[in-house]
């Protein structure tokens, strides 16, 4: 997780979600032809999607509509596999087959939007009777042809475009903001619409188009077999379970003198542990200072490399194909004395503060005029929370274990006037460290203090950068919410989540 | 306080950078509507005329942020100065601003003295001048006398000379006496508001304002579209003036706290203060300072300045302006030493203190870096700075978001470093060389030790760095990844030569006593409703 989001912080070229298509342009039908390869492309659909996107601004709100197409396809039994972009905050999934003006009904069964992957189902899956389902293959070689199929912008029909892989990498997935996995970068022409469709090489899937480059030509990017593989594999047992990390960040080892002083031979081996993550799967495992030297019996390169199978991996890549509860080993040196820890792999503390939450109802608490929010990737963004006291504790959230003493960092978002708050300006995007007088630790917690506790005279909040705290004279609060939640429309004081 | 957004003059003033500061730029900026009636050329052998200003013309060479060995391309300046002795001028501080070269000009441009700087206050944008040697033609020039505080309503003489040596002469008047910062942001003083037309003249960078053949005050912007200009008031000038005739400039003082304004209802009711009354909630009070010392708390409520009320917006009734922000109480008429009554009410009680004056104490993180070169220093190829307020806005014009984030949080949150240090030491960047294989990519960390030395400043880095380390190897305790950085010191020692070689002018310059002080450390928030003092 450290070093995804390092990588995100360096990128120079945004990513683009191929996935809203303007309203494609009628064309003229024309008989449809057998071909040979007619059977794979019938297995290739075009899914229409309309969505309801939460409105963080104002919580309360229900959000605004729209909707987009993207592309998907049977991989097995009534299980359509897209990207999760294309799905996600959906309301309708309509599924449309190759040569068929139906629109048959779907509904996910499985979304990961980490690896931005999402099975579909047909409400009724007689439709896709007799049709193949696409094989996953392996991995393509370097400079090897691969065809990519779907429904992108430019008509109604299905489109294949044809190009080589021209690279396989470790880098971001824009989606979910924090994530970076495998992929393979093809110049096959990846447009919007073409978001979830399969890149095949011979008759065998070896990717899921889904992210292309605005700022350079024929970069489209694929997700390969490995992570399509790991999420068909993590979901077996009913859930989708997440990605797992070590939870630790290292600093290459170039330097001779650094070598030099830590002890080390010049053989280009091993990393420095730079900090752990608390309460991560390494915590109390590994310290700072070690020097992880292989994993799963990998050396580690000086870079943080491995080799396997006579292939260059970045050492994250033995977590990325393991899940939660599997054991990786770690030999480390420590103070001059070689070590082997058995790690027993765990999602990171939770950090909705670094990816993007999809389909979820925005949380809030509304309090005689003060909305309250959870701070999130998506609050930050619709609030444009980007002062320096928010942005330092979001980037310290995970390494210097804030998250123990507060699961969730409220904040101040909003402050409606009325009899209460008519002055209170310079308020909104005020962090909150107290309710009369103690730390809150959630938004639930806040709740607590404020509606399920007897309030005294002054109901005070205090925060972390704004001078003076907030007083609310407690016996006028309802009145005032009554108003004011009439006026806004506002149907209830609170959302806490399911 | 108010601010001047749209005034087009003003605006490029406020940035301090010499990019946008040019005369040239400056003269468009004073282009005039064609009919000026108010303005009037005053031939030479007019009795009108006053024979007290003269041409100031500046060589700029400010220093790059991020190579502090290098100074960027020097620039002229030209603006006027006024005559107050023989042998003083006063001029605007923004004027003479990292000045390398200055020079006293005539009218006609046909004679020039070199000058020097005797005072200079930043914050008040004020600078006293001196010929460097023999006055020369300045000896034939009469010297004006300083005026009393005017009266809004009153008629202000603003003067400029045309490229030919002929003097302009622009009446305008005094619509409004509010606080401005004319130069630095954050730190305001009383000032003139002129409403009049000008028109764009040579050398009108900063302009002199007499009223009744008496100096008034400095011009230090115009707005050509609103026709309005801004005048340092006379009570800033005499402050400032009696304080660098002393010899020793020690600058205008402060208080040390930060308020907050008690419009908020909710919150007068929580304090206890009357629905109708004023007040200035203290939320912070720092530590050492005048305030502290008087007994100040956070929590007080300021409710009169030497018997002056304050209202809940930190407005007095000045006897003659009208309403002004307290911080005018302070900064104006008062001096370092001087004492004030404070009537602060405290959990219900009225409450005297008396705070004696003081200038601020310099800050961990300087605001500003004019006319003192940035500290560096160089070892194997790592460049240490001390962190400085000019270093991260030289970030651009977003530079609060893309200024390094550890940076940033180090300048609003001095109080969490300022304990084991005298300023943030921080490695600014790599210069790639072979000894730094593996850390090129380092930036933006700040510095807690080197070779088990505490770092409280670049002198103290620079001293551990000079001793040799046991294994020959350099420690260098970093406050963030990677932790601790190792350097060869030999080796170092053969790249740093090597820089030297290829043209770096010098590996190091430690940071000086600073001879003016500095600016008190801005206690922020980001936004209202703090007013800093």
């Amino acid at each position: 997780m450290l070093k995804q989001l390092a990588i995100l912080a360096t990128l120079q070229l945004t990513p683009t979600l191929a996935q809203l298509a303007p309203p494609a342009e009628p064309v003229a039908a024309t008989p449809a032809k057998p071909t040979p390869a007619a059977t794979l492309f019938d297995s290739v659909f075009r899914i229409e999607v309309a969505t309801q996107n939460p409105d963080y601004r104002t919580p309360w709100n229900a959000g605004g509509f729209s909707g987009g197409n993207g592309t998907g396809f049977l991989i097995g039994p009534n299980q359509i596999l897209t990207n999760a972009h294309v799905v996600s905050n959906s309301r309708r999934i309509l599924v449309t087959q190759r040569n068929s003006a139906r629109k048959l009904p779907a509904t996910i069964t499985h979304i990961a939007h980490d690896c931005d992957l999402a099975l579909i189902s047909l409400d009724d899956p007689a439709p896709l009777a007799g049709l193949i389902h696409l094989p996953i293959g392996g991995m393509p070689e370097l400079d090897s042809e691969v065809r990519a199929i779907g429904y992108p912008v430019g008509g109604d029909r299905l489109s294949v475009t044809r190009g080589i892989v021209s690279r396989i990498d470790f880098r971001a997935y824009a989606h979910s903001r924090a994530d970076s996995h495998l992929i393979i970068q093809v110049d096959a022409a990846i447009n919007p619409g073409n978001s979830g469709g399969p890149a095949i090489q011979g008759d065998k899937v070896i990717g899921v188009a889904f992210q292309g480059l605005t700022q350079a030509d024929n970069t489209g990017y694929i997700i390969p077999t490995p992570v399509i593989n790991r999420f068909l594999t993590d979901i077996k047992d009913g859930q989708y379970d997440k990605y797992v990390d070590l939870g630790v960040g290292t600093f290459p080892l170039f330097n001779p003198a650094m070598r030099k002083a830590l002890g080390l031979p010049d053989n280009d081996k091993g990393v420095l542990v730079t900090n752990i993550i608390p309460e991560g799967p390494c915590d109390g495992f590994i310290e700072k200072n070690d020097i992880l030297l292989a994993i799963d019996g990998s050396e580690i390169d000086s870079a943080g490399n491995i080799i396997v199978d006579g292939e260059t991996l970045v050492l994250h890549e033995i977590v990325e194909r393991k899940f939660a509860g599997d054991i990786v080993t770690l030999d480390v040196l420590r103070d001059g004395s070689q070590q082997t820890a058995e790690i027993t792999l765990k999602p990171l503390p939770g950090a909705p503060i670094y990816t993007i939450l999809y389909g979820e109802r925005p949380e809030y608490i509304f309090y005689g005029g003060l909305v309250i929010q959870p701070l999130t990737l998506n609050s930050m963004s619709a609030h444009r929370l980007s002062d320096v006291t928010t942005r330092h504790l979001t980037a310290n959230y995970l390494d210097k274990g804030i998250f123990k003493d507060r699961p969730e960092i409220l904040v101040l978002t909003r402050v409606e006037s009325d009899e209460l708050t008519a002055n209170m300006t310079g308020f909104s995007g005020a962090i909150i460290n107290t309710i009369n007088g103690e730390k809150v630790l959630d938004l639930k917690h806040a709740y607590k203090l404020l509606y399920e506790t007897e309030q005294p005279e002054f109901t005070v909040l205090e925060f972390e950068d704004r001078g003076r705290p907030l007083a609310i004279p407690s016996g006028k609060v309802e009145s005032v919410n009554e108003r004011l939640m009439q006026t806004n429309n506002i149907p209830s004081h609170h959302y806490l989540g399911e | 306080m108010k601010s001047f957004v749209s005034f087009v003059f003003a605006s490029s003033f406020f940035t301090g950078s010499l990019v946008a500061d040019t005369p040239e730029e400056h003269a468009k900026a004073l282009l005039a509507p064609k009919e000026v009636p108010a303005t009037e050329l005053v031939g030479a052998a007019s009795t009108e005329i006053l024979d007290s200003f003269v041409r100031v013309n500046a060589t700029i060479q400010t220093f790059n942020a991020g190579q502090p060995w290098q100074r960027n391309s020097p620039q002229r300046r030209s603006g006027l100065g006024t005559l107050i002795s023989p042998t003083e001028i006063l001029t605007a501080a923004e004027m003479v601003a990292n000045q390398t070269y200055l020079e006293l000009e005539s009218a006609d441009s046909s004679q020039s003295v070199q000058a020097e700087v005797v005072a200079i206050d930043y914050k008040a944008n004020l600078a006293l001048l001196s010929p460097v040697g023999e006055p020369g033609f300045l000896s034939e020039k009469t010297p004006l006398e300083l005026g009393e505080p005017a009266s809004i309503g009153d008629s202000v003489d603003v003067w400029q000379f045309e490229n030919n040596g002929t003097t302009l002469k622009t009446t305008a008047t005094i619509r409004a006496v509010d606080t401005s910062a004319t130069f630095l942001s954050g730190y305001s003083f009383l000032t003139y508001i002129l409403k009049g037309s000008m028109q764009s003249a040579s050398s009108s960078f900063t302009l002199p304002a007499t009223r009744d053949g008496k100096l008034l005050g400095v011009l230090t912007s115009y707005d050509s579209e609103d026709q309005i200009s801004e005048i340092i008031a006379p009570e800033i000038v005499a402050t400032f003036l009696k304080d660098a005739r002393d010899g020793d400039y020690e600058g205008f003082p402060s208080l040390g706290c930060a308020t907050q304004r008690t419009e908020d209802k909710s919150f007068r009711e929580f304090l206890n203060l009357s629905p109708d009354g004023g007040g200035l909630y203290i939320s912070k009070v720092k530590d050492d300072s005048p305030a502290s010392k008087a007994g100040l708390q956070e929590g007080d409520v300021l409710l009169a300045i030497d018997g002056k009320e304050i209202d809940r917006r930190g407005f007095f009734d000045h006897p003659s302006y009208g309403p002004l922000t307290w911080t005018v109480l302070i900064r104006s008429d008062k001096s370092v030493g001087d004492t004030l009554n404070l009537r602060v009410l405290r959990e219900g009680e009225f409450v005297e203190l008396t705070a004696t004056l003081e200038a601020p104490a310099p800050p961990l993180v300087p605001r500003h870096i004019n006319d003192s070169p940035p500290p560096f220093l160089i070892k194997g190829g790592m460049v240490f700075q001390e962190l400085s307020r000019a270093y991260l806005q030289a970030y651009g014009d977003k530079w609060t978001t893309r200024a390094p984030l550890t940076l940033m949080y180090a300048m609003e949150n001095p109080e969490k470093y300022e304990e084991s240090r005298d300023s943030i030491v921080f490695l600014a960047r790599v210069l790639p060389n072979p000894a730094t294989i593996g850390y090129d990519r380092l930036s933006a960390i700040i510095v807690n030790g080197a070779n088990g030395q505490p770092v409280r400043n670049l002198t103290d880095l620079n001293n551990a760095l000079s001793s040799s380390p046991e294994n020959g190897i350099h420690t260098i305790e970093l406050d963030d990844v990677p932790g601790t950085l190792y350097l060869d010191a030999a080796i170092s020692d053969q790249v740093d030569q090597q820089f030297l070689q290829q043209g770096l002018p010098t590996l190091s310059r430690l940071p000086e006593v600073p001879e003016t002080p500095e600016d008190a450390p801005v206690i922020q928030p980001t936004e209202e409703p703090n007013s800093g003092e």
